[in-house]
């Protein structure tokens, strides 16, 4: 889990553009969206792509996102419990 | 005064803007469920051009060697046949050439075809080769606001027909379908699954479309006005300045956009406004609260993406004509797609034909990178 | 009668205001995260742009910057402001970016490379980091030709009645070739807004 959770910090920063971000800056528990990051719409739409192209998971509705971009743990624990690739 | 001389549209549901005006009327559309096409994964609504059909129609208008893409076919169709009513000679150094479209030749960048060359991926080279058919010397210009082009555009003719440097503009816009704007479209989860629903409270995404449409714009003199002649009266474009794909919680720039049009005129006269209308569920709620906040509430709305899906930088154009043809018959076209009011202020607005007498009608449109532009169009006779 | 206030020159190996040089250690596009560290910063939006918006956004900053305009800073006054900005490839660098995305064989398109497929995405972001409200557009042509541009211009300016507005040539065929050449203009600076004085800006080398 711990690997899998500075892989996916490193793979954020990555695709998202977050270019003075370093992996030790994301908490593992505090929310990805609002203040912290500062991502946005896009963002989200961006980790949706991410979640499908290294962990072949399939988010049709961007409302589940919202539900899984919650924090660091939770997006860990989701890709953990249903990733294809 | 700058006035509509002449118009046409070329879409999947007609070559003439009475064709489309009649289809409109009887309900009909083409959007439909597109399965495999260009090699695009999920499948997809659309309102396209059956291309064979479209070929026939250009080469029994235009007979011509010159090596032309779908999207140069188009422009010249649909502003050939509005020259002709228009009547007026396109080479001449007082017309100008104004071309609305978001990606023109995009699908070049995928095509193998060393005929057509890649330069034609540039708007501006593509809209010279435009202009040259049509023996007209001037840089054309086009326009490129994503989906405010249309109306951006015939804001640019109305700017510029009043120096003294032109007497007529050529107005086309036009965009056609692609693997590149569908798949970007696709991957902000912006399309429907179903043909749209503009305002509904299921509303849940936009569909695309393809077309062109033209509008012939002339310098009158006042005194030369007559009771049918279409008036652009005015113009504005604002930015929300929030963010650029998102639109704005409070309708910023529609709403400063539309406090200005409406400065100068009696809001009473305003039959309807022919709104953007994507039927996303963020663009149709923030148009909703821009129109409210401009004190426009009691002013019937349409929205026609639910025939034609958004033809990007066709749009404006498009929609604009088939405002003035409703008008013209005193009547406001419903909004297809439309049952039960899903944005949170009181708009009127309709899936059945509404009557009016008014004259004047604003377009609305707004688009990514957080712009926004308000027209108003005026019927001679309500001036003068 | 218009003035031109201010003008940068800023391409791949070079920037210049009204004509003087500034020191720049870098080039093309990391010249722009050059300037952009030393003059700006504080924008991690900055990182997120296509090569257009990344161009047009620092131009812009360091226009606004060397003139210390305090208008542009405050919410209400903005809207007398305008930006009309023109080029040849419109967001051409871009398209190829994302085209690349949805190749059969790895086809994943990003939406975050696709909001910039519109060349007015940068018009966007210079209007959100300076809270501008009033026009914005962008328009593509041929060549670069000043009288296109000084019509286009001059006859917006008149029709919106706006105080203020950043034009010019904004041109970028790849992330590390790119040309902006943008003006400042107002309602009371001296140095006339014409044709000539646009040409011999738009021509500067």
């Amino acid at each position: 889990m711990e690997d899998l959770i500075l892989k996916l910090k490193q793979e954020i920063i990555e695709v998202l553009n977050l270019e003075d971000v370093k992996p030790e800056d994301i908490e593992n528990d505090i929310p990805l969206f609002g203040e912290g990051l500062g991502l946005d719409s896009i963002d989200a739409l961006e980790l949706i792509v991410l979640m499908e192209k290294n962990y072949g998971i399939k988010l049709k509705d961007p409302a589940v996102g919202k539900e899984i971009f919650k924090s660091i743990n939770v997006m860990a624990e989701y890709i953990k419990n249903n990733r294809t690739k | 005064m700058i006035v509509k001389l002449s118009d046409n549209i070329v879409s999947p549901l007609g070559y003439n803007s009475i064709d489309n005006y009649n289809n409109l009327c009887t309900g009909n559309s083409k959007l439909k469920l597109y399965e495999g096409l260009w090699d695009i994964p999920e499948p997809f609504i659309a309102s396209l051009f059956i291309n064979e059909e479209l070929d026939y129609v250009f080469n029994k208008h235009i007979p011509t060697n010159k090596l032309l893409t779908k999207f140069e076919k188009i422009v010249i169709l649909s502003a050939y046949q509005a020259i002709k009513e228009a009547d007026i000679d396109a080479s001449s150094d007082r017309v100008i050439f104004i071309i609305s479209s978001t990606k023109g030749n995009i699908e070049l960048l995928n095509t193998s075809d060393n005929r057509i060359g890649n330069n034609r991926l540039l708007l501006g080279t593509s809209a010279k080769i435009v202009s040259e058919f049509f023996g007209n010397k001037n840089n054309p210009i086009v326009v490129s606001n994503a989906c405010i082009s249309g109306a951006c555009a015939q804001l640019l003719a109305l700017r510029l027909l009043k120096t003294d440097l032109y007497d007529y503009a050529i107005v086309i816009g036009a965009d056609v379908q692609s693997k590149f704007i569908v798949s970007g479209f696709q991957s902000f989860k912006a399309l429907s699954m179903n043909c749209c629903k503009p305002f509904d409270k299921d509303r849940d995404g936009l569909n695309v479309g393809e077309g062109a449409g033209t509008i012939i714009f002339k310098k009158e003199k006042d005194n030369n006005i007559s009771n049918k002649d279409w008036i652009l009266d005015n113009g504005a474009i604002n930015n929300d300045a929030n963010h650029i794909s998102g639109p704005s919680r409070t309708g910023e720039g529609s709403y400063r956009a539309l406090t200005k049009v409406i400065a100068d005129t009696d809001i009473d006269k305003i039959a309807m406004i022919n709104v953007h209308g994507t039927a996303t569920l963020y663009n149709d709620e923030m148009e909703s609260i821009a129109i409210s906040r401009a004190g426009l509430l009691n002013i019937p709305i349409n929205g026609l993406k639910g025939y034609y899906g958004h033809t990007m930088g066709a749009a404006g154009i498009i929609e604009t004509i088939l405002s003035q043809y409703s008008l013209n018959n005193n009547i406001i076209l419903p909004t297809r797609g439309y049952s039960e009011l899903g944005v949170s202020n009181k708009l009127i607005i309709s899936n059945k034909t509404i009557e009016t007498k008014k004259r004047e009608f604003i377009k609305l449109l707004s688009g990514f990178g957080g712009c926004n532009i308000a027209l108003l169009y005026k019927q001679g006779g309500t001036i003068c | 009668m218009l003035g031109i206030k201010n003008w940068i020159n800023l391409n791949s190996s070079s920037v210049f205001f009204k004509g003087t040089r500034i020191a720049t250690d870098a080039y093309g596009k990391d010249l722009l995260v050059s300037l952009y560290r030393k003059y700006i910063n504080g924008y991690p939006k900055f990182f997120k742009m296509d090569p257009l918006s990344r161009l047009g956004f620092v131009a812009c900053e360091l226009l606004f910057n060397s003139e210390k305009v305090e208008t542009l800073q405050t919410d209400n006054l903005n809207e007398d402001s305008c930006l009309i900005l023109f080029n040849k490839s419109a967001s051409l660098a871009n398209d190829k970016i994302y085209n690349e995305t949805i190749d059969n064989e790895n086809y994943f398109p990003s939406p975050s490379v696709f909001v910039y497929t519109l060349p007015n995405i940068v018009t966007g972001e210079i209007a959100i980091k300076n809270k501008i409200y009033g026009e914005t557009s962008f328009y593509v042509i041929d060549e670069l030709d000043a009288t296109t541009i000084f019509n286009v211009v001059s006859s917006s300016m008149s029709d919106t009645n706006n105080n203020r507005c950043i034009c010019g040539w904004l041109e970028c065929s790849n992330e590390d070739n790119f040309n902006a050449i943008l003006l400042m203009i107002d309602k009371t600076s001296d140095t006339l807004f014409n044709i000539e004085n646009l040409r011999n800006i738009l021509n500067y080398k």
